[in-house]
């Protein structure tokens, strides 16, 4: 009976519609595309025009490919190791490039510095340069961004809940990629917010924090996102009791 | 047919995305806008215009769109020049470029330039930004074609027009060329609500086939295109004959002409020629205005080519995606950013290489029909007419934010 009495309370104590201290207001971001007039046509160009590059370029080739919803997901995760592997035909370098852990970053001239890196020293032992076909070469991109608030702003995580149901990819994409890495914000603004402003969810703000959003479609991330909120917040005494019970 | 609102797509998009559009709206509401180009029917700038401009007018930016006037004389010359720039040799002289100025000013005289911001689409009126001196507004210049490898002699005399306007856009990175302008890279897309596109119930379909006398009673394969060497007409024959050898087939090129284009009725008689009396290749010229007819063409292919030699976007190939048909198009121009190989359609570099493919997916429809499925997803997320009025919105307020990579509102 205590331990039905402690779940039903914690349970309580983790009530959906505990208000947050700060209001969480879903922003969404839209970007027109700036060709910069830069092209590379093998390794070793490529590599001396992306020492150059800004993070701004760097963040577009990176997230260009999760930005727009892909409906399965590509041979390569990013602009960089596409080009390498499909253009040039170098599939172990592109198979390096794919796997910088990202989510290890949080700024993106030292993601550049790292793949800069790789190349350099995928070059020192390379036997031949290979040139892109005609109409292959890379081609730096930068963007634009233009940030706005949307409709949904929410007090609880009941609320939040709710809201990222309805949000569109964009605003998930905002909140999940462009703040953590363009912004240089420590997590992404879910967690950020689920933390600081909400008591007594910092476990469900660690979860989404470890979610790999590289591995999913922006609609499989705000799934994920879902199923973590909705298990913490609508089963905890089924979860527990049955727990006690087999336990018992 | 009703005034298309753009509630309407809500069902065809992710609601979102129209309020996403509202939001942008929002920002951009009392902003006057004028487009201009070089012909009301006719080809892919055309169809996009008649569209996108009630759309933009309707979410509050005040839109007009203008077409400029030329002699026979003027779209010979601007049809080299569309040829020139896709990398065909022209042969110039100063005569030329007179005719080409001469009837650019004539046209500048009596147009009044007083929006806000002013998209001039393609060359053909490209030099109309010698009135940016006398107007407040932004100028932009709206590329639709591929300028990879344009003739030196053509390009650099209309780089000294290009070079003035305040940005440009271009349809894929590697059609952009060394401005000093910021130049943005914005696909076009197509309305799949117009009579072109939207859904079509068998009886309409086959309505068509009878029309035009096409029996049922084989698979058919369709390009439909303008009749223009760049589109490679007479390339599909030859591919069509190679397939014929093995799988009895049907073959149908149909295509309108564009007012601005006087090489189609050349391009119509050797097509002609080329299909030597085949009572299975069917040519049919199309009078303007037969978008209905074109629909059921598509739909009624079991595939659809476009072995275009040289192609800027190819909205043909976009239609036909967005009908669910597997497409087997050139490697060429913006074809390779909407089929992604294998996954969206197929590309092909020859004659020989669509006869194969063409025979492949005859023979192995299960694949067909997947190809066609993913291609009408492609479609729907990125090159539908929404993207574009979200990306004129977007446009309008990034020429008055050069150089900043984010903007907060």
């Amino acid at each position: 009976m205590d331990r039905i009495m402690e779940s039903t309370e914690q349970s309580f104590k983790l009530s959906p519609f505990n208000k947050s201290k700060r209001p969480f207001c879903f922003l969404t971001s839209s970007v027109l595309v700036i060709l910069t007039g830069k092209k590379a046509h093998h390794l070793k160009g490529f590599v001396e025009k992306l020492r150059t590059m800004d993070g701004n370029v760097i963040f577009y080739h990176i997230h260009n490919s999760y930005r727009e919803y892909h409906f399965a997901p590509g041979k390569y995760t990013n602009d960089f190791a596409y080009w390498i592997g499909e253009a040039l035909g170098e599939s172990t370098l592109a198979e390096k490039i794919a796997n910088i852990e990202i989510g290890e970053f949080t700024s993106l001239i030292a993601l550049r510095d790292k793949i800069v890196a790789v190349v350099e020293q995928y070059l020192e032992s390379a036997v031949e340069i290979r040139r892109s076909a005609p109409g292959k070469e890379f081609y730096f991109c930068r963007n634009i961004s233009f940030v706005m608030p949307t409709k949904y702003e929410v007090n609880s995580l009941d609320e939040f809940c709710e809201a990222i149901k309805k949000v569109g990819m964009r605003s998930l994409y905002y909140h999940f990629f462009e703040a953590r890495l363009r912004l240089g914000h420590k997590s992404n603004d879910f967690s950020e917010w689920i933390n600081s402003d909400l008591t007594g969810y910092d476990d469900l703000a660690e979860k989404i924090e470890r979610l790999n959003p590289y591995l999913y479609t922006l609609d499989e991330l705000r799934d994920k996102i879902i199923d973590l909120i909705e298990e913490k917040t609508k089963l905890p005494i089924v979860r527990k009791m049955k727990k006690w019970l087999h336990l018992s | 047919m009703a005034a298309l609102k753009l509630e309407d797509y809500a069902k065809i998009i992710r609601s979102q995305n129209v309020d996403e559009i509202h939001l942008l709206a929002e920002r951009v509401a009392g902003t006057t806008l004028k487009m201009v180009n070089s012909t009301l029917v006719g080809g892919g700038v055309a169809e996009i215009m008649n569209r996108l401009v009630p759309l933009i007018n309707e979410v509050g930016v005040k839109t007009k769109w203008e077409v400029i006037k030329g002699s026979s004389d003027f779209f010979n010359v601007t049809k080299g020049f569309h040829n020139a720039l896709h990398g065909n040799r022209m042969e110039v002289n100063d005569k030329i470029f007179e005719i080409f100025n001469n009837t650019n000013e004539e046209n500048r005289k009596n147009m009044d330039f007083s929006e806000d911001v002013i998209v001039i689409h393609d060359p053909q009126p490209a030099p109309l930004i010698k009135s940016k001196k006398e107007s407040h507004a932004k100028w932009v210049w709206r590329c639709h074609i591929d300028l990879s490898h344009p003739q030196d002699e053509v390009w650099n005399f209309l780089k000294q027009y290009v070079s003035q306007y305040d940005a440009s856009i271009f349809s894929a990175p590697w059609f952009s060329k060394s401005l000093p302008n910021p130049q943005y890279f914005i696909t076009p897309s197509i309305d799949p609500l117009t009579e072109k596109n939207r859904e079509l119930t068998k009886a309409e379909i086959d309505g068509v086939m009878r029309k035009f006398n096409i029996p049922r009673d084989k698979p058919i394969i369709c390009q439909i295109s303008r009749f223009d060497y760049l589109k490679d007409p007479i390339g599909v024959i030859q591919a069509y004959k190679l397939v014929k050898k093995h799988v009895d087939c049907r073959l149908i090129l149909a295509g309108g002409a564009a007012t601005d284009d006087p090489e189609g009725a050349k391009v119509l008689d050797d097509v002609r020629n080329s299909a030597d009396g085949d009572p299975d290749i069917i040519i049919l010229s199309l009078p303007p205005f037969s978008d209905f007819e074109i629909n059921a063409l598509q739909r009624a292919s079991d595939i659809v080519l476009q072995k275009s030699l040289r192609e800027g976007f190819g909205l043909t190939v976009t239609e036909a995606m967005w009908k669910g048909k597997p497409v087997i198009a050139s490697a060429v121009g913006g074809i390779t950013l909407q089929i992604i190989h294998n996954f969206t359609g197929i590309l092909v570099h020859s004659i020989e290489g669509a006869a194969y493919q063409i025979r492949y997916l005859l023979n192995n429809p299960e694949i067909a029909k997947k190809l066609g499925s993913y291609a009408k997803d492609q479609v729907r997320e990125k090159f539908l007419i929404t993207r574009s009025l979200r990306n004129y919105l977007l446009l309008l307020i990034a020429v008055h934010h050069p150089g900043e990579n984010v903007v907060h509102f």
